[in-house]
């Protein structure tokens, strides 16, 4: 292996653990907006391992219906319901 | 008892999951070493450029090779997005209780052309670069969903109407269907462009693979205008 073959080799392991802490963190907070942000930050990191995967295509579609159409979409959603839980 | 009852379900469901995640690894790590003949996808790498004109074999593989199920999908916003626009109701509801400062309001008004040359691009130059009908047409969608949510549901409203949008909407459906029809009148099977002989021309060219620019526009009109009628109708909800 060359240099820079070692590098981003290192850098998709990274960013697989960081898509674990991101996925957990994302299951199990208690406050539904920060899941929300959360999961727009695991489309953020898994497109760049779809780039570094060699996969354009998936990486567009990821980058804009992951981070931004359902970030959106969810942010509309828990503004109109309420938190019957904490009232 | 009922200390060691308690302790004992914990474990077990501990082992429950130890044992699927380890099963998981076995399967895969078979899956990986499996010898298969994989007959298809080598032809798609191989002929895909001669036979459907397109450099981009993701989009000569949903265009061409299985452009029923891309009408399959179409179909399913189509449905989602009439089904949605049916349901909302007429009176305009108080929207968030948001206001921006100017700096927003002076953003959204710049980033909005780079979003419609951004969307046509990928939707134009869907079988020569990354992209495709289905990525454009999401981005030009963004443009009415930035709208109503710095301007509010009236402005965006009074700017695209929705009858307009469920017009573009149904164009780009129903001209999907027209253009998967021409393969049949072509003397070919429905949806082919390939096969019927449409004038490839040189592949890399923005003119050429046949009818597959053409199904980019039609589905990228069609996500946009559906995606845009989803989100001002589910705004409008509540």
């Amino acid at each position: 292996m060359t240099g820079g073959k070692v590098v981003i080799y290192v850098i998709l392991n990274m960013l697989m653990i960081f898509l674990l802490f991101t996925a957990f963190f994302a299951v199990f907070t208690k406050n539904l907006l920060n899941s929300i942000i959360t999961l727009a930050i695991f489309s953020a990191i898994l497109i760049v391992i779809f780039v570094i995967l060699q996969a354009p295509d998936a990486a567009l579609a990821e980058a804009v219906i992951g981070a931004g159409l359902t970030l959106a979409f969810f942010v509309i959603t828990i503004n109109k319901t309420k938190d019957w839980q904490n009232e | 008892m009922s200390r060691v009852h308690k302790i004992f379900r914990k474990f077990y469901k501990i082992g429950l999951v130890l044992f699927l995640a380890i099963f998981l690894l076995f399967i895969f790590d078979e899956i990986q070493n499996l010898d298969i003949k994989r007959y298809l996808s080598e032809h798609y790498i191989s002929e895909g450029v001669q036979e459907t004109g397109a450099i981009n074999l993701v989009t000569s593989v949903l265009y061409d090779y299985r452009g029923f199920d891309t009408l399959g999908e179409a179909t399913v916003i189509l449905t989602a997005a009439a089904t949605l626009s049916f349901m909302a109701p007429i009176k305009k509801v108080k929207m968030l209780g948001t206001e921006f400062t100017i700096i927003i309001y002076q953003t959204i008004i710049i980033i909005i052309p780079f979003l419609v040359v951004l969307g046509m691009n990928l939707i134009f130059f869907g079988h020569i670069s990354p992209g495709g009908g289905f990525v454009g047409g999401v981005i030009l969608a963004m443009i009415p969903i930035l709208v109503t949510i710095t301007y509010g549901i009236t402005f965006s409203e009074n700017k695209l109407k929705a009858n307009h949008k469920s017009l573009l909407e149904g164009i780009g459906a129903i001209g999907f269907i027209l253009l998967g029809l021409l393969g049949i009148f072509a003397g070919s099977n429905f949806l082919a462009s390939g096969q019927a002989n449409f004038g490839l021309g040189n592949p890399g060219e923005l003119i050429s693979a046949g009818l597959i620019p053409y199904l980019n526009l039609m589905i990228g009109i069609k996500v946009g205008a559906g995606l845009a009628t989803i989100f001002n109708s589910l705004i409008k909800e509540g």
